[in-house]
């Protein structure tokens, strides 16, 4: 990989990267008030199983497939449509949804504002367009190798989630250091099992999420937005 | 009587046409070959309401069976579809056993798929797919309810694999697509992010003519109302479905819950009082 391909990797997995990542706790709001996840060890069970079992996986797979078919030029109109509406039939929840579709929508109008070839690809999608619909569009674009960009992908959601936990359990900035690093190994595993996975085997262990994102879209006061 | 399988494994089979005629619905054309077969249909809510038993006449499903349902309901037909007894998926020699569903809806018919539980044995290896296509004033109201290992018995789902693929077309766009998979294992079993200990789980979705918002709120109330041992939710799909989840140690606390929703459904769809099936009691 080149060094203006880690620069872009960094971009787009960077939390600065203005998508509102930072307003979402895919579940663990509620899971804390449950107090289901209440500290390091909890926190970091819970992404342990997302990687092997949960929707992240089936999430960063479709971001695989956007990134493929960006690149084949011949097919890549239909495919993107078709791993875009794939992706909103396959989000568990409306909060999950909603959540995909306004970062993918913001991600897409940003990719757009950098790299204005890319205006009729995103024309095509439409609205809504999903996050690891745009996330493989953007990388594909930059020509970023997939399995950096497969842990480029993974590595922002799981930064992402910890700093949820930091602001719900509470846990200490440091803490929440430690637990990135341990996550590497099944982070790591998680990506290449992802890369294999075909897509008749796309799916995921999802009553602990869904349950808990239908309760947090009723739940009586909420930081976050899912 | 229990039927025996020509070779190792089963094929069967089971496929229906429906109509309305004159107000009254019919099966059009039957098919079926064994171990699937259907009772002759009856009509305890009035002949505009089909109601339909499946039955599986070798007790279960075991590794390399594959059974195909197919079921067709022409214009402004309504069925109600059951099975007999719970289906039984034994512990697995290795091969997988599969079922496909496949339902086509036409414009003002409406489909209730409602089967009794499923027993997932310890071992089993298991892949089922259901595709749903609805017209454009189709209704669809379905559920299903499984329990892993024989939990009465002490059994745990730690060995195996189950996968449950269901899809929900509308005028050929994806409005739903669940793709459950309980790869068996200790950690899935117990942990809070999969089944969290609880053996029971169930889903069902309800596509039809529904205020969703106001829809979710009656039916979380269904849930809320009653002191619960389990956990369960529900949500909007697109297309303005509404799906419930449930994960909880009892099948018939979320049968009760999922047949008040039937009820609910009635009412407010059609304005009717619903009749249950007698082998549901």
């Amino acid at each position: 990989m080149s060094d203006r391909q880690l620069l872009h990797l960094l971009q787009l997995s960077n939390p600065m990267l203005p998508v509102g990542a930072y307003s979402y706790s895919e579940g663990l709001e509620y899971l804390v008030e449950q107090k289901i996840i209440g500290d390091r060890e909890q926190l970091y069970s819970w992404l342990e199983q997302e990687l092997r079992y949960g929707s992240i996986r089936t999430e960063t797979a479709v971001m695989v497939r956007a990134y493929q078919s960006k690149r084949q030029e011949a097919r890549e109109k239909e495919e993107l449509i078709y791993w875009n509406e794939w992706f909103s039939a396959v989000r568990e929840t409306k909060e999950l949804r909603q959540q995909s579709w306004q970062m993918g929508q913001s991600l897409l109008k940003l990719l757009v504002s950098l790299e204005p070839d890319l205006a009729a690809i995103a024309k095509d999608i439409g609205n809504p367009c999903n996050y690891p619909i745009a996330f493989g569009i953007g990388a594909a674009n930059w020509q970023i190798d997939i399995e950096a960009t497969a842990i480029g992908y993974l590595q922002s959601w799981t930064t992402n989630l910890i700093g949820a936990g930091v602001k719900l359990i509470p846990l200490g900035q440091t803490t929440a250091q430690h637990i990135l690093q341990d996550i590497s190994a099944p982070l790591l595993m998680a990506k290449t099992k992802i890369l294999t996975l075909t897509d008749e085997e796309l799916g995921s262990c999802g009553w602990g999420l869904t349950i808990a994102s239908m309760a947090h879209e009723t739940q009586y006061t909420r930081l976050f937005r899912s | 009587m229990i039927a025996l399988p020509q070779n190792s494994s089963w094929q069967g089979r089971l496929e229906l046409v429906y109509e309305n005629k004159g107000g009254s619905t019919q099966i059009l054309r039957a098919f079926n070959q064994a171990p699937l077969k259907v009772q002759r249909p009856f009509y305890p809510e009035g002949k505009h309401i089909c109601h339909t038993v499946s039955l599986h006449t070798a007790g279960g499903i075991v590794g390399g069976d594959r059974l195909i349902q197919s079921l067709q309901l022409n214009p402004k037909s309504r069925v109600l579809i059951t099975t007999a007894a719970a289906a039984k998926i034994y512990g697995s020699n290795g091969k997988q056993g599969q079922q496909i569903i496949t339902a086509r809806v036409e414009d003002r018919a409406f489909l209730e798929w409602m089967p009794q539980s499923m027993i997932v044995f310890n071992g089993a290896i298991y892949r089922q797919e259901m595709r749903v296509e609805l017209a454009d004033h189709a209704g669809f109201f379905g559920w299903e309810i499984l329990r892993f290992g024989r939990s009465a018995r002490g059994e745990k789902f730690i060995r195996g694999e189950w996968r449950s693929h269901l899809e929900i077309w509308r005028n050929n766009k994806l409005l739903w697509c669940d793709r459950q998979w309980l790869p068996g294992c200790e950690e899935t079993y117990t942990h809070p992010h999969s089944l969290g200990g609880y053996p029971v789980v169930g889903h069902l979705i309800w596509f039809g003519d529904l205020e969703i918002e106001k829809a979710i709120v009656s039916v979380n109330q269904l849930w809320t109302n009653n002191q619960r041992q389990g956990e369960a939710g529900v949500t909007q799909m697109q297309g303005n479905g509404l799906l419930c989840r449930y994960r909880g140690t009892s099948v018939t606390e979320v049968k009760n819950w999922f047949i008040q929703t039937w009820q609910f459904y009635r009412q407010s769809d059609f304005g009717e009082k619903a009749i249950a099936p007698r082998v549901w009691l």
